[in-house]
């Protein structure tokens, strides 16, 4: 098969990872506020860890140029103990009056979400630059 | 005074280094880019065929060319194809992404731009020696 644009194998995969990285901050914003999760504890935070996989090259006849491409190695919970608010009013109060909130900074997440953005966005730039050297390369020899 | 030697201390010094033949130095760049599959390919197509009367060239293993330029053209309708259900399937709503939606079809684009080109280089070839004077 042949492959004009080279180098996009890696950058699609990133963008892939960078697509889920921002689903997983977006169900983090969701459900700051649940005190009850799906096993009835507060929710807790996902956080993503990337890997990069070694994609060996097709051709045989440049065995050495294989492409790393990034993939989602896992989406973990964030250990942090949940945020205590007191609130005696809360159905899922203590005895103390406290309520166990998801262990989430608002704050933390929208950088989070601003550095996922602009590693898109990056990545983004890179099909555009190969998209436009390939357009250059075939318009050699035009007059 | 010899004016060539006035020329000579006026040119500067990477101009005297110059080849005498610089499409030499081009033809050898060229062929150092190229990688080693395609030249062999290309050699299967020029040096098994050398230049012999017209009417063996056409008997000849001409095919070859053919065939590669007929894999060319159906590899970039395979690209159309996927770019099609990559489309496809995003507005269907299966698993697929945008911007692997985008790529494919630039891929698709990019690869028809090429085939464009070769079709035009070879048309201007076969124009060139048919307005050739005999």
């Amino acid at each position: 098969m042949i492959n004009l644009l080279t180098g996009i194998d890696s950058t699609a995969s990133a963008l892939d990872a960078e697509r889920i990285r921002m689903d997983v901050i977006a169900g983090n914003i969701a459900n700051a506020n649940v005190s009850r999760g799906l096993d009835g504890k507060p929710y807790q935070r996902q956080e993503v860890v990337f890997e990069s996989v070694l994609r060996a090259q097709q051709s045989l006849d440049s065995p050495d140029s294989g492409s790393q491409t990034v993939r989602i190695a896992r989406v973990q919970k964030d250990s942090r103990p949940p945020r205590m608010i007191y609130n005696p009013g809360h159905p899922d109060a203590n005895a103390q009056g406290m309520v166990a909130m998801p262990n989430i900074n608002i704050h933390e997440e929208m950088v989070d979400m601003i550095a996922s953005s602009r590693s898109y966005e990056a990545n983004l730039a890179v099909v555009k630059n190969a998209r436009t050297m390939a357009m250059q390369a075939l318009s050699i020899g035009k007059h | 005074m010899d004016p060539l030697s006035a020329l000579k201390m006026v040119m500067p010094s990477s101009m005297g280094s110059l080849s005498a033949n610089p499409l030499q130095n081009v033809a050898t760049s060229v062929t150092n880019s190229i990688p080693p599959s395609e030249l062999r390919q290309l050699g299967s197509v020029t040096s098994d065929t050398p230049l012999q009367t017209s009417a063996s060239v056409s008997s000849g293993s001409g095919a070859t060319f053919e065939n590669m330029l007929g894999g060319f053209v159906n590899e970039v309708a395979q690209k159309q194809a996927a770019a099609g259900s990559a489309v496809s399937g995003l507005l269907s709503g299966q698993n697929v992404s945008l911007h692997q939606a985008m790529i494919s079809m630039e891929e698709a684009n990019v690869s028809f731009q090429m085939m464009v080109e070769v079709r035009n280089r070879l048309l201007d070839g076969y124009q060139e020696l048919m307005r050739m004077q005999v």
